[in-house]
């Protein structure tokens, strides 16, 4: 019965992707507040796409704010997986469609040069298995209609994820203040979203070090090459065609992405 | 509205008088009192000089809504400025003591100090040139009016809300303060992150504003003399005992402790 119902509501979303048209909650078939199963539901349209050829390259946070995991009644953030095909060139133009429902968001962004497979990792091992670190814009979206989520629908619907744009300047993780870097996203000069690097569970590195420990318990240790994405530096914002986006980062720089014009 | 030189002196008594004894008063704007913009800061001149008689004297300016955002919510395209008294002053790592104040709030801030004085139209590189150094900064707000509520021309009569200020070590003014990452911590935990950016893009814009009122009233903002930039967050509600702390990127850290209510 269980499987049943996990099946359904994978089947859901992806049917959802496939349509472009947004489905109802999987909340209503799933049972309420089990992240257990809803992350059973992630797992099956996860291997589901592996098998059909897509490559996974990393991982994303979610809810990495306070006032975010309020809103949604949860102590803990929550994971994604990133695929090959879900990265844009930093100022590349995007087709809106291309992610159901868009909103963006200001990321630090981790490189993995070595294997995080040991039991529990520290931010020690987090620190000596990082390469480098990118900005980054996160192309956040829903398949279920409206963004009516809750942690549930968020979980099975691989944690909200869409795409994301790294920038092409790589920073060693001891030349910058990851916990008091500013972060401004504006759009064509205005500005949309205002944080900082403590916004993200205090730092980054402790949203890299949760991630490192959860896909040690569920068997998938993140891997050298990996990409992760440590979670939002502040609100995220919706976007519409034509917007151009750009974040800046203070000591990483900026990144940027351009939504299509509709008539293109 | 047609009024006198006495009517204002009469107003500008009254709201010096909440802020003396700590005791809100009806907003002049749902009074019937319909002042001009010029006619505000008269009253306020007059409302700053009765401190000045008491034996404060001036230890520079403060700029308000500095912010896209707040000039939005206020309906207004400018933002608004008043002075900074010696009355005002809390030391850095002091005590504010919480009997003087009504319903005070708090926002991390940018202060300058300048080294040269600035009036009139100027742009961003004679403001930079004019500085000797930054400091972070903490704006104490305490609107006299009840429930913290008012019309553009209630808040400049009030002097801005500005109630008190703590400035943090001073540094030279030779980093990019465009985008430092600022954190508002009360007893050592987050309440609001943010960054410098929120003020106007970058806080230098502020003191060229600042120059720029100076000069509309014909005065001048004077070598040695502090000025606060604008808030780079939303402000928080300060209660008895908490002790404040702003660390900001590059700049460190600007505190104080409210004090405790005395015992009955």
């Amino acid at each position: 019965m269980t499987n049943e119902i996990i099946l359904e509501a994978a089947e859901s979303i992806r049917a959802a992707y496939a349509s472009g048209s947004a489905c109802k909650p999987v909340r209503d078939i799933l049972p309420a507040m089990s992240l257990e199963t809803a992350y059973a539901v992630q797992h099956v349209n996860t291997q589901h796409w592996i098998e059909q050829g897509r490559r996974v390259v990393g991982c994303k946070a979610g809810l990495t704010s306070k006032t975010v995991q309020s809103q949604l009644g949860v102590d803990q953030p929550d994971f994604g997986v990133l695929f090959a095909d879900m990265f844009v060139s930093d100022g590349a133009e995007v087709s809106v469609n291309r992610v159901m429902q868009p909103k963006v968001e200001a990321e630090v962004a981790l490189v993995l040069e070595r294997d995080l497979d040991m039991t529990l990792p520290t931010v020690a091992d987090v620190i000596r298995a990082t390469a480098y670190v990118l900005p980054a814009i996160e192309v956040v979206g829903s398949r279920i209609q409206n963004w009516d989520i809750n942690i549930v629908d968020t979980i099975a619907d691989n944690a909200s994820s869409g795409l994301y744009v790294l920038g092409n300047s790589p920073k060693r993780l001891e030349d910058v203040d990851l916990q008091l870097c500013g972060m401004v996203m504006e759009r064509r000069g205005e500005q949309i979203s205002v944080g900082a690097g403590q916004a993200c569970l205090g730092h980054p590195l402790n949203a890299a070090v949760w991630l490192a420990r959860t896909f040690v318990d569920v068997g998938m240790p993140l891997k050298a090459g990996d990409t992760i994405l440590t979670g939002a530096l502040g609100p995220m914002v919706s976007v519409a065609p034509g917007d151009r986006v750009e974040a800046r980062i203070s000591g990483l720089g900026s990144v940027r992405v351009e939504f299509a014009a509709e008539d293109q | 509205m047609n009024m006198s030189n006495q009517e204002i002196t009469e107003l500008a008594a009254q709201v010096d008088g909440a802020a003396l004894n700590a005791q809100a008063i009806e907003q002049l704007s749902s009074l019937g009192i319909d002042l001009s913009i010029e006619q505000a800061y008269q009253l306020q001149s007059l409302s700053v000089a009765r401190r000045y008689s008491r034996g404060e004297h001036q230890l520079g300016v403060k700029m308000g809504f500095t912010s896209r955002a707040k000039m939005i919510q206020m309906g207004v395209d400018d933002m608004i400025w008043g002075p900074l008294t010696s009355g005002m002053f809390i030391e850095d790592g002091g005590e504010m003591n919480f009997s003087h104040f009504i319903h005070p709030r708090v926002e991390p801030e940018i202060a300058f100090l300048l080294k040269r004085p600035l009036s009139g139209v100027i742009n961003l590189a004679e403001a930079m040139s004019a500085v000797e150094a930054v400091a972070p900064a903490l704006e104490v707000i305490d609107s006299r009016y009840n429930n913290f509520q008012f019309s553009l021309q209630d808040v400049i009569a009030d002097n801005c809300s500005s109630s008190g200020f703590t400035v943090g070590a001073w540094q030279k003014a030779d980093v990019d303060i465009s985008n430092l990452g600022m954190v508002l911590e009360f007893d050592g935990a987050a309440v609001q992150v943010g960054s410098s950016a929120a003020i106007l893009g970058n806080p230098y814009r502020s003191l060229v504003a600042a120059a720029r009122m100076a000069g509309e009233a014909g005065s001048e903002l004077t070598a040695g003399s502090i000025v606060l930039a604008g808030a780079a967050t939303a402000a928080e509600a300060l209660r008895p005992g908490v002790h404040v702390r702003v660390n900001t990127e590059k700049l460190g850290v600007a505190e104080f402790t409210v004090s405790q209510p005395l015992s009955e």
